[in-house]
């Protein structure tokens, strides 16, 4: 269980930084940092450059992305910026607009 | 709607004991702070701040608020406040009811619509109101 839930009527502008997971249902303007994983469930708009050791996104990620381990865009996501991570998967169905690198 | 304990539902937002958030928080659903807050928050649904939390921030507003951690800023809330054992709060506080229970720390100004009873000045008024206080 995640322990930071940010849920769906909630909205942060600003940063929001953690030693564990969070999952976003709601909306997050500013940053997001996780020392571990980072999931952006469907419904869901972040406006955020985000850093973790892995990233999932099923709803709207507007920002740059750095993962440690991995970023999986499953369908139905939308995302717009770059994105750094060891290894990356795209879903089919997954918007996507931006540049990667798993050269890390 | 009045229970000052919050519900747990599946879509309860909750700031984990290791997260801080720095920036604005605001919504509609219940929020469950176990870590940092600093900045506003404004929710139409109830607050929690958990013992070990802490809220620093201008003005907080909610629906039932239950306080076990810090509190440091000015608290308007359209329902009842509990400032649970452990408690710290420092800020003036603005409720529907307020309890505050036995070893909370509390700061500030209470606003509070409550009657008085007689020996504590309520009967210099001319003739004491019928309705009980609310809440205790």
């Amino acid at each position: 269980m995640a322990s930071t839930v940010i849920g769906a009527g909630i909205t942060i502008e600003g940063d929001i930084t953690t030693d564990d997971d969070i999952v976003v249902q709601g909306t997050v303007r500013g940053k997001v940092t996780a020392k571990e994983g980072v999931t952006i469930e469907h419904g869901a708009s972040v406006e955020a450059d985000v850093t973790g050791s892995s990233l999932t996104v099923a709803g709207a990620l507007t920002g740059n992305v750095n993962a440690n381990d991995r970023v999986d865009l499953q369908s139905g996501s939308r995302v717009i910026g770059n994105v750094k991570a060891a290894r990356v998967t795209i879903a089919d169905g997954a918007q996507f607009k931006g540049n990667v690198d798993m050269d890390v | 709607m009045a229970a000052v304990r919050t519900t747990t539902r599946n879509e309860e937002a909750r700031i984990g004991s290791g997260a801080r958030v720095h920036g604005r928080i605001h919504g509609d659903g219940d929020l469950v702070v176990e870590g940092q807050v600093e900045g506003d928050v404004a929710l139409r649904g109830n607050l929690t701040i958990a013992a070990g939390a802490s809220v620093s921030s201008e003005v907080v507003e909610a629906h039932a608020v239950t306080i076990a951690g810090s509190l440091e800023g000015e608290l308007n809330a359209s329902g009842p406040v509990r400032l649970a054992a452990g408690a710290r709060v420092r800020g003036n506080l603005r409720g529907s009811a307020v309890a505050i229970e036995d070893g909370a720390r509390f700061t500030g100004r209470l606003d509070c619509e409550f009657d008085l009873p007689p020996e504590l000045g309520g009967a210099a008024r001319a003739e004491p109101r019928p309705r009980a206080s609310s809440r205790r």
